[in-house]
């Protein structure tokens, strides 16, 4: 039964988060290009960039890179469709690396030296955050009694409680899962990237809009995690899940505005200091409490 | 209109202008004017892009690097010569080294004259191009059809 | 009853016979045919005790106590004969203590203590007699081909001494059967003492200075190990009053403070077997010798005695703090460390080795944590590094003798070179550190068990040590993805029984892997009821068969030899001044052509061995010895 649900979801998830995350993107874009004293593209533009990705000529490297990114839009969706309905956040933390190496593993097949750069800086950054993403969880599994992510909605008062410090952690990381600056050192959404276009400078085409979309798919997940927090059993509480959201995806852009990257070291022990201190006093404080 | 043309992605090359129309290409996406208004975004990779915008003209030096960047570029994809430089080689046409304007190494769709070329050109010359950008997809598309 | 005897005798027979027929022919036959039949035997065995509770099987020998004996004092004998050959004073002096402490023990305390249940297994017996069985003879099969390459490479004029080399290997299996199937802690002791010889025996096998050093190395750390376990027995024998296995588990349960010297002796034995640190550094050293030894050691034995050792001990851990604290942080800072110093190495058997002692650091810490969760996590920890480790090693080993390197970045283009062979050890590396797979699957149920008991300690150095985990496989994947050009297949020449024991091990991982949920019902689960009375999987079986199916994606997609690019074939992008694109070599600005390489990161300032090794050496042995004066002092010494 649990299967059939995480299939269902899946599908559900693969059709529905990129019109959320699409609409997410194109906000992000005003924004930004608001706080840079432009007008901006239209809302839908990065739903024009992806449809006239997909009608561009496939033309590829090699033929297992596409292989690979499907792989990775497949389990970001595998994730999300765990997620939303309610499944394992363990579960679903680990599909997500997964898919993140298939995309490194993608860029790495091509064997192309600006890819293979933005590869290993992919590879640095997932090392970088995934302490705190496991803290997240184990956060989670003290503060609700379970892993499960739909047991927040039987809870009486929100996790946020007692996880505060595990949310600021996961607060800080997400600039690094979102893929914004000062942490956008494998792959920059900007005009300014130094590496051509990192971990996807050889996918074009189809392969880049699938990629494109993954990311919108891997948001609003990202996104799904910072509302988590602010979840239970009152229904209204979904509602303050969703504008927290918002505002946490408010402030990435902000900071992404705001900030220049870093180079890997600050951003390694930055990201783990974070995890040690927020993720290892908070947990300590629901063990010993 | 198709979508190719509401996404006008561009790599810019600077061939052996002045730098006088670089920063011009540049300006055009700064605030002032804004080209992402139209959904103009700087790649810097050719395999993204769909739009070359070339400054300066071709040299000894230069010409197979704007060849192998034309090559990469992805079908549907536009040349644009940017400033008098790229369009004829300008003032520096009879120097020693250098062939001519960029059509001299790859087909160029649209020229935009100037010295240097004004960003409001510019702009133009990307709304023309997104035309043919529109109608090469179609015939790409076509194509597509016609192999099954 | 008869197949748990022909399991520990047949390998003998085998190796004797491998002494008697030298060559080359009859040899390869009878390790084909040995192989065989003990996997087969095992097989049999496993699969007529599916869900086995543990059984105790009357059996007494006077005539076995005294071969123990005798194997005791011949295993000193050749220890002795070899440090005086090469000088070793320390290993001399450490066997002459042990065999002192041994007959005085065998002699004197262990004849008034007869055990009436010498022999015994529990489902954890046939888990490991499958991985003993099955993987071991594999790798033995293995080793055909592999030592015929080998001896090919050697100097002219070099002695063959390849039928001691694969009678010893054989030798180790049947040691490691005894182990696992021996109650009677004296019996067992004895195999222990033999898997110790033959590694010594079995890493010196070049005979090489740096070699025999390493072997010294080894076998110094594991005859103080095998102290431990000596000191363990007397506690045993003195305080418990038994040398049954089984009933040292029943009484220390219910009198834990009796049975704390014996754990924490057990403890250390355990620790020093399976290479923790401060030991770790045997393990590394096992490196020189031929690469099925390697395989052999970090798989299905030697180390997996260490683990094997500590996870029957696991009912002891969690009623006892002070050993159970030993135990869990020398394991747990081990996995840490060792993931972070295995970012550092760019030679793939080093990073295997750093990878098994991490690995085994997580098996040890959830064995000193001791609930049934982390004992269930431990069991599947077991089988699938055994599994997957066992081919990555076989791997690395084929790799090595094709391209003539065994530095990961020498295997760059490894995709198309070998194009097999790199995607068995793509599946493999996946195998070791990412979900869907189940040694992942194994350390979210360790995560899950470190949680329900509030060690914070553990789950922080979880957490971080599966971060630099993630970093170190995932670069070496890379390399091995990594497409260009047209380069020759080089693995057209690869033995016959490389491939056979290649393919064997990937087919069993996939197998372990897709089949989790079975296993854990009837291996895992009979044994962790067997012991607590409850069943151990803290994971939904629901979420185990999302992640059977997702293996099966992803190991369709790694396997499939080949992909069609369905759209133009491209060159890659060299900032538009590519020379010779296949070759990715571009024109410098003074028109000479430069090859774009990238190496992987290896950030030796951050996880160097320099840098980390010391601290974990210096903590762990703090914490042992202290621990061991706590319990010392907890127990009243009768002598």
């Amino acid at each position: 039964m649990g299967i059939l649900i995480a299939l269902l979801g899946t599908v559900a998830f693969a059709v529905l988060a990129p019109v959320v995350g699409c609409l997410l993107a194109g906000v992000d874009r005003i924004v930004s290009a608001r706080m840079q004293g432009r007008v901006g593209p239209p809302l839908l533009q990065p739903y024009y960039d992806v449809r006239k990705l997909f009608g561009k000529e496939r033309a590829a490297v090699n033929g297992v890179e596409h292989a690979y990114v499907v792989c990775a839009w497949l389990f970001a969706c595998v994730a999300g469709g765990i997620f939303f309905t309610g499944g394992n956040l363990l579960l679903c933390v680990f599909v997500i690396t997964l898919s993140s190496l298939f995309f490194i593993m993608a860029a790495y097949s091509t064997r192309s030296p600006y890819a293979e750069v933005g590869a290993a800086r992919e590879t640095l950054q997932v090392m970088a955050y995934e302490p705190m993403v496991l803290l997240l969880a184990v956060g989670f599994y003290m503060a609700a009694g379970s892993f499960d992510v739909g047991a927040a909605l039987s809870l009486d008062a929100p996790v946020i409680g007692a996880t505060l410090l595990v949310f600021l952690g996961v607060l800080f990381i997400l600039t690094i899962k979102l893929r914004k600056s000062p942490f956008d050192l494998s792959m920059s959404h900007h005009a300014h990237q130094e590496i051509v276009r990192g971990i996807t400078t050889e996918m074009s085409g189809p392969t880049l809009g699938l990629v494109e979309v993954m990311h919108w798919c891997e948001n609003v997940l990202f996104l799904g995690w910072i509302g988590l927090f602010f979840v239970w059993g009152n229904p209204a509480s979904l509602a303050l899940a969703v504008v927290v959201a918002l505002a946490a995806y408010f402030l990435e852009i902000a900071i992404d505005n705001n900030f220049a990257r870093v180079k890997w070291q600050f951003m390694l022990k930055s990201a783990w200091a974070v995890a040690l201190v927020a993720g290892g006093v908070n947990i300590a404080l629901l063990a010993f409490l | 209109m198709g979508y190719a043309s509401k996404s006008p992605w561009v790599i810019h090359y600077d061939g052996s202008s002045c730098n006088g129309c670089d920063i011009e290409v540049l300006a055009t996406l700064c605030p002032g004017f804004d080209g992402e208004r139209f959904g103009v975004v700087n790649t810097g990779n050719p395999k993204h892009a769909d739009i070359f915008l070339v400054t300066g003209s071709v040299n000894e030096q230069n010409i197979a690097v704007v060849k192998e960047i034309y090559d990469q570029m992805i079908e549907p994809k536009v040349v644009v010569a940017c400033g008098i430089c790229a369009c004829t080689g300008g003032v520096f046409h009879d120097c020693y080294n250098v062939i001519g304007g960029v059509d001299q190494a790859i087909p160029v769709d649209v020229y935009a004259p100037g010295c240097a070329v004004r960003p409001e050109s510019l702009i133009d010359a990307i709304v023309e191009g997104v035309k043919a950008l529109d109608e090469k997809a179609a015939a790409l598309k076509a194509a597509k059809k016609e192999r099954g | 009853m008869a197949l748990i005897g022909f399991l520990i005798v047949f390998p003998l027979v085998v190796a004797a016979l491998l002494l008697l027929f030298r060559a080359n022919t009859a040899r390869n036959a009878i390790v084909w045919g040995g192989g065989a039949v003990i996997a087969l035997a095992s097989c049999a065995f496993v699969f007529t005790h599916l869900g086995a509770q543990e059984v105790l099987i009357p059996f007494e020998s006077e005539a076995i106590d005294w071969l123990c004996t005798g194997i005791s004092v011949a295993i000193v004998a050749v220890i002795l004969a070899f440090s005086y050959k090469h000088k070793n004073v320390w290993a001399a002096l450490l066997a002459v203590v042990q065999l002192a402490m041994v007959l005085w023990f065998e002699l004197g305390i262990e004849a008034e203590q007869p055990v009436a249940y010498s022999l015994y297994f529990d489902s954890l017996s046939v888990l490991m007699a499958f991985i003993i069985g099955v993987i071991g003879s594999g790798i033995c099969i293995y080793a055909i081909g592999y030592m015929e390459d080998f001896q090919a490479h050697e100097p002219e004029g070099a002695r063959d001494r390849r039928p001691t080399f694969f009678a010893l290997m054989f030798l180790f299996l049947s040691a490691m059967f005894a182990i696992v199937f021996c109650n009677n802690m004296e019996w067992m002791f004895t195999a222990w003492e033999v898997t110790t010889l033959c590694s010594f025996l079995l890493i010196g096998y070049t005979r090489t200075d740096e070699a025999m050093r390493n072997a010294f190395r080894q076998i110094i750390m594991n005859l103080a190990g095998g102290i431990g376990f000596v000191v363990a027995l007397y506690a045993c024998a003195l305080q418990v009053g038994t040398l049954s296995f089984h009933e040292f588990l029943a009484i220390g349960m219910q009198y834990p403070q009796l049975a704390v010297l014996a754990v924490t002796g057990f403890g250390f034995a355990g620790i020093t077997k399976a290479a923790q640190m401060p030991f770790q550094t045997w393990l590394l050293g096992a490196m020189v010798a031929p690469t099925p030894t390697s395989a052999l050691l970090h798989s299905s034995t030697m180390v997996k005695a260490g683990v094997f050792l500590l996870v029957k001990c696991a009912p002891l851990y969690a009623v006892c703090p002070a050993p159970s604290v030993m135990v869990m942080l020398v394991g747990g800072i081990t996995f840490a460390l060792c993931s972070f110093m295995a970012i550092s190495q760019s030679n793939a058997k080093r990073v295997l080795a750093y990878s098994t002692i991490a690995n085994l650091g997580l098996i040890t810490a959830c064995a000193g944590v001791g609930t049934p969760e982390a004992v269930w996590a431990a069991c599947f920890l077991i089988l699938f590094h055994a599994v997957a480790k066992s081919l990555l090693f076989l791997c690395v080993g084929t790799a090595e003798h094709h391209i003539g390197s065994r530095d990961i970045e020498a295997m760059d283009l490894l995709f198309e070179r070998m194009p097999r062979l790199a995607r068995y050890m793509m599946v493999g590396i996946m195998a070791m550190f990412i979900a869907p797979f189940g040694m992942l699957v194994a350390k979210w149920a360790t995560l899950v068990s470190f949680v329900d008991v509030h060690q914070v300690a553990l789950v922080i150095i979880l957490a971080f040590g599966s971060a630099a985990t993630f970093m170190f496989w995932a670069k070496w994947l890379g390399k091995l993805a990594g497409i260009a050009g047209q380069p020759e297949n080089v693995e057209l020449t690869v033995h016959k029984s490389e491939w056979f024991a290649t393919t064997l091990m990937m087919f069993l991982l996939l197998a372990a892997c897709i089949g989790i949920v079975p296993v854990s019902h009837c291996i895992v689960e009979p044994y962790v009821a067997s012991v607590y009375g409850v069943l151990g999987q803290d994971i939904a079986s629901d979420n185990l068969w999302i992640a059977a199916i997702c293996v099966v994606v992803v190991s369709a997609v790694l396997l499939t030899p080949r992909f069609r690019n369905r759209g133009r074939q491209v060159p890659v992008y060299l900032a538009g001044v590519s020379a010779d694109n296949d070759a990715r070599t571009f024109r410098d600005s003074l028109s000479n052509q430069t090859p774009a390489t990238a190496r992987n990161w290896y950030m030796e300032d951050v996880f160097g061995e320099k840098r980390i090794a010391p601290v974990g050496v210096v903590f762990n042995s703090a914490i042992m010895a202290v621990v061991f004066v706590l319990a010392f002092m907890a127990t009243p010494m009768p002598f």
